[in-house]
C-alpha cells in the first residue's frame, strides 16, 4: 500500500509535497551546541599540538616560546567558554527538571539496553527488525553521557592542570601528574569519538542536522524516533497530515 | 736530553712526510674544522709562522747562564719588576722539557744577544705579548681560545681574561694527555680544577663541596665531571647565555645516560628521558632544537639540582629528595607552592605501583579503556555500516528484476529490513 503511495508520489511531480516539521531543539540549546563544537575544536586544536610537542607538525606550531604561550591562551579562552557553556546547561536543565518542565528524556532507563540488545541481534542479523525508538536513541543517550562524563573529566583535570599550586594545598601533589596523563589521553578519547561515533551517525548513516535547523522532518520523525512520533500525534490529537503542528517536545 | 732529542727527531721527520703524503692524497683534512686533540707540530709551525725556526745551535746552557740566576730582573714602563729567572728543573720537568725542546723554539726572536729591545708596559703587558708564542705549534687550539668567552672578556678590554700561560703556565707546563690514548691524564683530572680556581675560587669551593668535586679531589674518583667537562676545554663558552641553557640537559645527560658509568653507583641513567617526558623537559629539549637562543622561563638540570655545588639526591642537606629542599627549588618560579606541591615532579622515577601509583594506574585505566572505546565503537560502526550496506543491496537486488518482471518491488522491501518502511505503513494505513 505504502509501496503504491511512494510509486505515486514518484511518478507524479505535480503533487506538491509539503513535508511538516517537528521541532526537536530550541534556539538555546542550538546555540549550546554551536558553542560545544566551536570550543571542543578549539581546545582540540591548540591542545593536540601540546600533547604532540615532539612530532614535526607539532614543532611547526609550537617553535618559539612566544608561540606556545599563544595557544595556551587560546586553549585557557576556549576551556573558559566551554565552562560556561556547561555550566549554563547544568544549572538551566536542573532548574527545569526540578520544576517538571522538562520530561527526563535523555535520562537512560532499563529500555535503552533492551533496544541496544535488540540493535546488537539486527547488526547480527539475528533480527530483521530495528527497535523503535523515542525523542532520543539509545546512540544518542550514549552520545550525550559519554560527552558528559568526558567534558568532565577534561574540565576537572584541565583545571588541575591549570592551578597546580591552588590544587596543591589541599590535594596530595601526586593528583598534578595523574591529571596531566588523564587531560592528555582523554582528549584522545574525545577525538576519536567525536571522529569515529558522532561523525557516523550524524553525517554516514543519515545526515541529521536537526541541531542546526532545530526541527526534524515528518519522515525522519517517523522512521527514527517512532514511539516519539506516535506520542505526540495521538497525544495531541494531532492527524499527521493537516495543520503545521507547533509542539514543544522538550 | 740531547739525546732525547736526537731519538725524536727522526720519527718527527717521518712523521711530516707521512703527514705531507696523507695531505696530498686528501685534501679536504686541511678543510676540517679546528680540533682539541690536534698534536703539536712545531716544525711545520715555526717555519710557517715566522719564517726561520729558532737558532737551534743555541743550546738551553746558553740561555740559562743569565736565566738561570735567581734575580735576574728587569724594569718595565710602570715600574713593574719582571723576573727573569727560570728554573732550570721547572722547564726540564714540563712536557717541552721532557721532549727536548729549547727555550729557543718558543724565545725565537731573543737568539742572538744582546737580545733585541723588548717594551711592555706592566708584567700583564708581558704575558699578552709573549701569548702568541704558543699558536706556533699549538695553531688548532689557539683557534679555539678566540672563540671563548675569555678572548671575548679581553676583546673586551679585561686584561685579566686568561690566556695560555694563566692557565698552562709559562715554563712548567704540564703533560696533560696521555699521547697513546689520547685521553686525559689521571692526575690532570685533580689539576683542572686548581688551575681554573686561580681565578674561579669561589666557585671551586663550591664545586669542592659538590658531589662530583669531593668525589674527585678526596677519593681520586674518575668518572666525574671537572670543570672542562660541561665548559669545554680552549673554546670556553659563556656560560650564561640561552644557548648554554637550553643545551645543558644534554651535556649532563653525557654521562648520566651512560649505562657504564652510572651502573657502578646505583644512578638511574633515565633521568634525561623522564626529564624530557615532563612538560619542562619537553619545552626545552623542543627549543634547543627548534630555537636554541630562546629565552624560556622553564627549569633545566642545574635550576635544581645546582649549578657547582650540585648535591648527591639523598645528601641530607641539600639532596632533592628531602622534601624541603625541593620545595624551595619549585619555589623559585611558584612562588605560591606549598608543602604538597613538589610532589607533583616525579622525581625521574618512571611511574609504577611503588612510584606514583596514581599515574601508572590512570595510564593503565587508559590502556584498557580506549582499545575497549575505540574497538567497540569501531565494531558497531562498521557492523552498522556494514547491515545498511547489506540492505541496500538486497533492495537493489530485488529491484533489478522488477524492471522485467511485473511484480511490485515494494514488498520485498519491506519484508526484507526494513521494518520502519511497515511502520510507516501502518501509521499512513491507519490514517488513510
Amino acid at each position: 500500500m505504502s509501496a503504491d503511495m511512494n510509486s505515486e508520489r514518484l511518478k507524479s511531480p505535480a503533487v506538491v509535497q509539503v513535508e511538516r516539521t517537528f521541532p526537536r531543539f530550541t534556539v538555546g540549546q542550538r546555540w549550546e551546541h554551536w558553542l560545544l563544537f566551536l570550543s571542543v575544536t578549539a581546545l582540540l586544536l591548540t591542545g593536540l599540538p601540546q600533547k604532540y610537542r615532539a612530532a614535526a607538525w607539532s614543532l611547526q606550531i609550537l617553535s618559539t616560546p612566544s608561540r606556545v604561550n599563544l595557544v595556551r591562551q587560546i586553549h585557557h579562552i576556549s576551556a573558559i567558554v566551554l565552562l560556561l557553556v556547561v555550566v549554563y546547561h547544568l544549572a538551566r536543565n536542573l532548574y527545569l527538571l526540578l520544576r517538571k518542565q522538562l520530561p527526563a528524556s535523555i535520562f537512560p532507563n532499563s529500555q535503552d539496553f533492551r533496544n541496544a540488545w535488540q540493535m546488537i541481534k539486527y547488526l547480527l542479523f539475528l533480527s530483521r527488525d530495528k527497535p523503535l525508538y523515542g525523542k532520543y536513541n539509545f546512540e544518542q543517550k550514549f552520545t550525550y553521557w559519554f560527552l558528559f562524563l568526558t567534558i568532565g573529566v577534561m574540565g576537572i583535570t584541565g583545571l588541575v592542570n591549570w592551578f597546580p599550586v591552588q590544587v596543591t594545598r589541599i590535594l596530595p601533589g601526586a593528583v598534578i601528574p595523574a591529571a596531566r596523563l588523564a587531560h592528555s589521553t582523554e582528549a584522545i578519547v574525545i577525538a576519536i569519538f567525536v571522529l569515529i561515533w558522532h561523525v557516523y551517525h550524524v553525517h554516514i548513516e543519515r545526515l541529521n542536522l536537526s541541531i542546526f535547523t532545530g526541527r526534524l522532518g515528518e519522515d525522519e520523525m517517523r522512521k527514527h524516533h517512532t514511539l516519539e512520533y506516535e506520542r505526540l500525534l495521538e497525544g495531541n490529537n494531532i492527524s499527521p497530515p493537516e495543520e503545521e503542528a507547533e509542539l514543544d517536545v522538550q | 736530553m740531547f739525546n732525547n732529542l736526537k731519538v725524536i727527531q727522526i720519527p718527527v721527520g717521518l712523521f711530516i712526510s707521512l703527514v705531507a703524503i696523507l695531505l696530498v692524497l686528501f685534501p679536504g683534512v686541511l678543510a676540517s674544522p679546528p680540533e682539541q686533540d690536534t698534536s703539536p707540530t712545531p716544525q711545520a709551525g715555526q717555519e710557517s709562522e715566522t719564517g726561520a725556526a729558532g737558532d737551534l745551535s743555541i743550546g738551553d746552557d746558553v740561555c740559562l747562564e743569565c736565566h738561570g740566576q735567581p734575580g735576574t730582573t728587569m724594569q718595565l714602563e710602570n715600574g713593574d719588576t719582571l723576573d727573569l729567572f727560570v728554573p732550570p728543573e721547572a722547564h726540564q720537568s714540563s712536557v717541552h722539557g721532557e721532549l727536548g725542546y729549547a727555550c729557543v723554539q718558543c724565545h725565537t726572536d731573543v737568539g742572538e744577544y744582546p737580545h733585541p729591545e723588548f717594551i711592555a708596559q706592566d708584567l700583564r703587558d708581558v704575558t699578552l705579548q709573549l701569548n702568541r708564542t704558543c699558536q706556533r705549534c699549538h695553531q688548532a687550539q689557539f683557534d679555539l681560545t678566540k672563540d671563548s668567552v675569555h678572548a671575548a672578556a679581553l676583546e673586551a678590554g679585561n686584561r685579566e681574561a686568561a690566556v695560555c700561560s694563566d692557565c698552562h703556565t709559562a715554563h712548567d707546563v704540564r703533560r696533560l694527555i696521555d699521547p697513546e690514548t689520547r685521553e686525559l691524564l689521571p692526575d690532570a683530572h685533580a689539576w683542572i680544577p686548581q688551575t681554573c680556581a686561580r681565578c674561579h675560587s669561589e666557585i671551586y669551593n663550591k664545586y669542592l663541596d659538590s658531589v662530583h668535586g669531593s668525589a674527585l679531589l678526596e677519593e681520586g674518583n674518575q668518572d666525574v665531571p671537572t670543570c672542562i667537562d660541561c665548559h669545554g676545554v680552549h673554546n670556553i663558552e659563556d656560560p650564561t647565555t640561552a644557548e648554554f641553557r637550553l643545551n645543558s640537559p644534554q651535556m649532563c645527560a653525557e654521562c648520566h645516560t651512560e649505562p657504564k658509568i652510572m651502573d657502578k653507583y646505583g644512578i638511574s641513567t633515565q633521568v634525561l628521558d623522564t626529564y624530557v617526558a615532563d612538560f619542562h623537559g619537553t619545552s626545552v629539549v623542543l627549543f634547543e632544537q627548534k630555537t636554541p637562543d630562546a629565552d624560556i622561563n622553564k627549569p633545566v638540570c642545574f635550576d635544581c639540582h645546582g649549578v657547582h655545588d650540585i648535591a648527591s639526591a639523598d645528601d641530607p642537606q641539600k639532596g632533592l629528595q628531602v622534601r624541603q629542599n625541593l620545595l624551595v627549588r619549585c619555589q623559585a618560579c611558584h612562588p605560591d607552592a606549598t608543602e604538597n606541591f613538589p610532589d607533583s615532579w616525579m622525581s625521574h622515577y618512571i611511574p609504577s605501583l611503588e612510584k606514583n601509583p596514581l599515574v601508572y594506574f590512570v595510564d593503565l585505566f587508559y590502556k584498557i579503556i580506549i582499545p575497549v572505546v575505540v574497538g567497540g565503537m569501531g565494531v558497531l560502526v562498521v557492523m552498522d555500516a556494514g547491515r545498511a550496506g547489506f540492505n541496500r543491496y538486497r533492495a537493489r537486488k530485488s529491484e533489478e528484476p522488477s524492471e522485467t518482471d511485473t511484480e511490485p518491488p515494494g514488498e520485498e522491501i519491506i519484508s526484507g529490513s526494513d521494518t520502519l518502511a511497515s511502520d510507516q505503513d501502518a501509521v499512513e494505513a491507519g490514517d488513510g
